[in-house]
């Protein structure tokens, strides 16, 4: 459906054909490199690298997949990649230490964590401005929206806290306490699961229930949290590893070895694959969400970080 | 040796190492040596993590529980009553395909190394031609000063250039060690 539009615009034969063949894509951050990989999910081919400076980290891909917006702490700057083109066509100034970034369901509202100043950044696409700031705990990190857009949470690393705001008022309505130095956080199914960098867990969290439910122990400094075939899937930095669990029992069922130091992560739309970027080896490894093996691994720019939802659905 | 001094008299001003805290942005150096000596014989002589006396800045090596996971060891660099770093052994494996071994820092002061949240790997695997060696050591930290605009001394520069230089002090003292026919 989102090719309609694209292969539209393109026109011409030879458009709609090679659109034709746009598999899944993931917007890979390389902070040291200081771009974006642009990665075909079948083939391991990187579409484009686009340059975007600042040494970029925190990626969310808007609901239309139409934009990758692309926080660089460093530059203190949203950049927001046209997908189908692979260019900047957006550049938004911010302050303080930008570096988690969430986008509501509505597509015009980006919400980015501020690292240094414990606060959320509101912004409002259209006008390409920050229009408001929501106090939460110290670090935030992680940011994550419920799929009714009715609550963002946030991942408060040194509170060792989840912050529950409400998107209407922009207000503080909650904390729920963690594992120690929560980073990502990630929304499946009514609960929220942040990786907890200090205490190597994964901590599970009811959301409307707005208290903890339950602790999985996981290897070490977790980075982030995926879900498929109702498993969860978590980057242990440290240990070169992806920690398995199961959504329902909460208990480990697996360990899958990755590149080094395994950060970013996130599932394609069917959820058959999980894509894990390896700061440190700079290639992502896929992994058969079934099998638990790792498929096939591609490379990246330099230092990838991939921190948020990074995989566009392109089929 | 001469990297550390200058790592310690580039340390000026004495800040704090926050507790899990860091900037933004991660760095990574990765420095590799060609050694004249088979992958048995160099694990044998770096592959103990209670002992890194072949580092020519260590003095002395005081730890404890060998090559357990979670083994500690503090590293006195220089002379005796030196500048420390206290370090914790997370990964380690001496098989035939894989001779390696990975460790944090858990207290080292930016005056010493200017860096946080450093973690390492020091690998040995075959070389190019039978009976040598390419040891390979990496590390990943952030800069010494956790926040934003990082004075020159402990900044992201700052950070890479004392890793690097105490990687290339170590690993050319272990190139040298070997081809002096030990």
């Amino acid at each position: 459906m989102r090719r309609t539009g694209i292969g539209a615009a393109a026109g011409g034969l030879a458009a709609v054909l090679s659109f034709g063949a746009i598999a899944d894509e993931a917007f890979v951050t390389n902070q040291s490199s200081e771009d974006v990989s642009i990665i075909d999910l079948d083939t391991g081919d990187t579409r484009a690298t686009v340059s975007v400076g600042g040494k970029p980290a925190g990626i969310a891909l808007s609901p239309d997949g139409g934009t990758a917006w692309i926080v660089s702490p460093e530059s203190k700057t949203v950049s927001g990649i046209d997908t189908a083109a692979g260019k900047v066509t957006r550049r938004i100034v911010l302050d303080g230490g930008p570096l988690g970034i969430a986008v509501h369901p509505d597509g015009e509202t980006l919400y980015v964590a501020d690292w240094y100043d414990a606060k959320v950044h509101v912004i409002d696409a259209a006008q390409g401005k920050a229009v408001g700031s929501i106090a939460v705990g110290r670090s935030p990190s992680g940011l994550a929206v419920t799929p009714d857009g009715g609550s963002l949470l946030s991942a408060d690393r040194d509170s060792d806290q989840v912050s529950v705001v409400d998107t209407k008022t922009r207000k503080r309505v909650a904390t729920v306490p963690t594992g120690e130095r929560p980073f990502g956080i990630t929304i499946h199914d009514g609960r929220a699961y942040t990786a907890d960098v200090g205490s190597n867990t994964v901590t599970v969290i009811d959301i409307a229930a707005r208290r903890p439910v339950g602790r999985i122990r996981v290897g070490e400094r977790p980075y982030a949290v995926a879900f498929a075939r109702g498993r969860g899937f978590v980057t242990d930095q440290y240990a070169d590893t992806v920690t398995v669990f199961d959504v329902e029992t909460l208990t480990v069922i697996g360990k899958i070895d990755v590149g080094e130091y395994p950060e970013g992560i996130d599932v394609t739309p069917d959820g058959a694959r999980v894509i894990v970027a390896n700061w440190f080896s700079n290639t992502i490894s896929v992994i058969d969400a079934e099998t638990l093996d790792v498929v096939e691994e591609y490379d990246t720019g330099d230092g990838p970080r991939a921190f948020g939802l990074f995989i566009r659905e392109t089929e | 040796m001469k990297s550390l001094g200058l790592a310690l008299a580039a340390a000026i001003a004495f800040v704090p190492m926050l507790a899990n805290a860091h900037g933004p942005t991660r760095q990574k150096v990765t420095v590799t040596q060609e050694v004249s000596a088979s992958p048995e014989e160099v694990w044998a002589y770096l592959g103990d993590f209670q002992d890194m006396s072949w580092h020519p800045a260590v003095h002395e090596t005081n730890g404890s529980n060998g090559n357990e996971i979670d083994a500690t060891r503090l590293l006195t660099l220089g002379e005796e009553g030196g500048p420390t770093i206290a370090e914790i052994l997370y990964k380690y494996s001496d098989t035939e395909k894989k001779r390696s071994y990975s460790y944090r820092i858990t207290s080292v002061k930016v005056e010493t190394l200017p860096v946080t949240n450093y973690s390492s790997h020091l690998t040995v695997k075959p070389g190019e031609d039978d009976g040598t060696s390419m040891v390979e050591w990496k590390g990943a930290f952030y800069r010494g000063y956790p926040n934003n605009d990082p004075p020159e001394h402990l900044n992201d520069e700052a950070a890479k250039k004392a890793v690097t230089g105490i990687y290339e002090a170590g690993l050319k003292a272990v190139a040298e060690h070997f081809a002096a026919g030990n």
